[in-house]
């Protein structure tokens, strides 16, 4: 039953109610939208909420916006453009490979091994810091080489202890989006700061800010892919590999194109993630490559409440989101497998 | 063109052993069907050939080279599966071509490949539409083209023809056999369906629980069945089996069995089924060796239903606990419900020792 099939009054209650709840989410967009186009009088002087009946609309907010009166806006555009669409392209792939791994091949961590990563890490870390006199990055860098090596090594030996499968895996990677970010931009404008001593400049750089929304996507994409994979007829992939047909091209040549409705899905939600992400651009980027979301959300310090240039700007981030999602959301039509199997 | 060994092999998951050592040769050229019923290994044999299950135990040859461990590409086997496995974003063409393209096959040699693949399987039609856009006959055609681009030593059907209907599945039958006889490859062939595995094969291979219960010609198995499963597994409607036991009755034996069946066993099988006598057995009787009528030698059946099939009917009854099919004329007045005589003929009887089910002739 739909509420098509709703006849008379019950349609109409049903009608009524959709349109309330739909009147009530875009609100706040209409708002937004008309204020934009508001003069600084019209904003202040009591609500009025109809262009032409209520009040004149103007071009000055939108002028002011891209005459640069209000900071660099076209450069913080292209950073947040260019950062958002490459991580999310780069944390979508790599996740998507993770996935596909902890699908169709079983991994055996034992516990053991994390244990001896653990105390190896952070032994070595204060080893290296506190004994030797390394600088604490050079400590930690060490010491991470260090320790992976040594877990990898145990890890081949049939110890006693628990031993854990992929779900638990997958349980590790999205337990990392458990604790809230502002822990993990403290310490990675920590680790960037120190790397930035080594040499290597990290804050306010592309491959900075990327590699942190890469790392803090990737949960979320190996989480989603991961079922979308699992759904991926077992069968074509056999055919492949009796065709002698290598792994790899299995994966990018059979795999990522029966997969496409799931990588567009993942991809938007990404992208939604990294296009919106005000927490690192604010600890992690100051000028070079600092985001949209940082820009806006300064402007009310900056300036004081102009609430119509904050409009404008405001619109001007929303804006490529629902061009992107009108645009994939044709390519996430499922029944992309149908003829392959049954 | 290989001949394929199986030496040995066994496979188990964990503590569960599926497959217990098996022996298996198959000739060069060979059409062998592996048959069974669910669960009982055939697939799991098949998909250790194609390298897609590892043996655990024992080796495995196709033509002269050992591939136990070899991985599945590198074993020259093309596998066609019931589920077909096409590349659903790719058209028909690109299917049957992806495995050369990835070869490096040339292009030139790789299309007329493709378009003689589709002219034998009838495909030419069809060669620039996606799976999607094809029936299930044809989907499966497709699967067996990319299948013969290959020129594979060995070509291995998993129950390919599982998901068709019963009338394409007679057509898809005829195809394959044809297919072998212009070949001449080895194949080996997964079904579940007896008739399939009859009218198919050069040989049988009956499985249960991961052993090979016999492995022969089709009529072989038809006419000497190893044992009570092989013979009750191949025929359609089964094998009728009573329990009865055997008696030496003056220089003959006499067979005793349920509701008052007791006849004299025929003169000419007596120094066969001397060692039976005094033993429980099961006496085989196939269902198209009986006919309805009074007289010679039957049994007294309980009829619980008729299936008309036109050119004669069945009568699908009881004899005590054990079922009991058996053929009546098409214009039969027997109803469920009546107890009506099964005549047999005593030539055609069969014999198993209870105790292991083994035949005795």
């Amino acid at each position: 039953m739909s509420v098509r099939d709703l006849k008379g009054k019950r349609g109409w209650l049903a009608f009524a109610g959709c349109f309330a709840w739909f009147a009530f989410t875009l609100f706040p967009l209409y708002w937004v939208a008309i204020t934009s186009f508001k003069t600084p009088p019209d904003v202040v002087g009591g609500p009025t909420y109809l262009p032409f009946i209520d009040f004149q609309p103007s071009l000055n907010a939108w002028r002011d916006l891209f005459s640069g009166v209000r900071g660099e806006f076209y450069s913080n555009f292209w950073s947040s453009a260019i950062v958002a669409v490459s991580s999310a392209v780069f944390a979508t792939l790599l996740g998507t490979m993770a996935a596909y791994a902890l699908v169709r091949f079983p991994f055996r961590v034992r516990l053991v091994s994390g244990l001896v990563f653990f105390a190896v890490a952070m032994g070595g870390f204060l080893l290296g810091r506190d004994v030797l006199d390394f600088p604490p990055a050079t400590a930690s860098i060490i010491a991470f080489c260090v320790a992976l090596a040594l877990s990898v090594l145990v890890n081949r030996f049939n110890l006693p202890g628990k031993v854990m499968n992929n779900d638990d895996i997958v349980f590790w990677f999205v337990s990392q989006r458990l604790f809230p970010p502002i822990v993990v931009a403290f310490a990675l404008f920590l680790l960037y700061s120190e790397m930035g001593k080594m040499g290597l400049k990290m804050t306010d750089t592309y491959g900075g800010l990327t590699l942190a929304y890469i790392a803090f996507s990737l949960p979320i994409v190996v989480w989603l892919m991961r079922d979308f994979i699992a759904a991926l007829p077992l069968e074509v992939e056999e055919a492949a590999l009796v065709d002698n047909v290598p792994q790899w091209r299995i994966f990018f040549g059979i795999v990522l194109p029966m997969a496409r409705p799931g990588l567009i899905a993942t991809f938007v939600i990404t992208l939604a993630f990294t296009w919106n992400e005000f927490l690192f651009a604010l600890f992690l980027t100051n000028s070079e490559w600092q985001t949209l979301p940082v820009l806006i959300a300064g402007q009310n310090s900056q300036r004081g409440d102009e609430w119509w240039a904050i409009s404008a700007a405001a619109l001007v981030a929303i804006i490529p989101m629902i061009v992107i999602a009108g645009l994939l959301g044709r390519l996430m039509r499922s029944g992309l497998l149908s003829g392959a199997v049954k | 063109m290989a001949t394929i060994s199986l030496n040995r092999v066994t496979k188990s998951y964990g503590d569960i052993q599926v497959i217990p050592p098996m022996d298996l040769e198959i000739e060069d050229g060979e059409f062998v069907v592996l048959v069974g019923p669910s669960g009982c290994g055939k697939s799991t044999t098949l998909r250790m050939i194609a390298g897609l299950e590892t043996v655990s135990t024992g080796a495995l040859s196709i033509g002269d080279r050992e591939v136990t461990t070899l991985r599945p590409g590198l074993r020259n086997c093309a596998m066609v599966f019931q589920s077909y496995a096409l590349y659903p974003h790719m058209s028909v063409r690109d299917n049957i071509g992806y495995g050369m393209k990835v070869r490096g096959v040339p292009k030139a040699d790789a299309a007329a490949a493709i378009e003689n693949a589709a002219r034998i399987l009838n495909l030419t039609d069809y060669l620039d539409r996606k799976p999607a856009a094809l029936s299930g006959g044809q989907r499966q055609r497709v699967a067996i083209g990319r299948a013969i681009v290959r020129d594979p030593d060995v070509f291995l059907f998993d129950e390919p023809l599982s998901n068709l209907d019963a009338k394409l599945r007679v057509e898809m039958r005829v195809e394959i056999k044809q297919l072998h006889r212009r070949l001449k490859t080895t194949m080996v062939y997964v079904t579940h369906d007896q008739v399939e595995a009859m009218t198919m094969a050069d040989r049988v291979v009956v499985l249960r629980d991961g052993v090979v219960e016999q492995a022969a010609d089709p009529i072989t198995l038809y006419e000497k069945p190893a044992n009570a499963f092989v013979a009750e597994f191949i025929g359609a409607p089964s094998m009728n089996m009573l329990e009865g036991h055997i008696a030496q009755r003056g220089d003959g034996l006499c067979f005793t069995g349920p509701q008052g069946l007791e006849f004299d066993i025929p003169a000419a099988r007596v120094a066969a089924l001397a060692p039976l006598a005094g033993q429980a057995c099961l006496l085989g009787i196939r269902p198209e060796h009986t006919n309805e009528a009074e007289g010679g030698i039957g049994v007294a059946v309980d009829v619980d239903d008729i299936e008309p099939l036109g050119p004669h009917t069945l009568v699908v009854g009881h004899v005590g606990s054990r079922k009991f099919t058996g053929q009546a004329r098409a214009d039969t007045a027997t109803r469920p419900g009546s107890r009506v005589t099964i005549q047999f003929d005593p030539d055609k009887l069969h014999f198993f020792r209870a105790s292991d089910g083994a035949a005795v002739r």
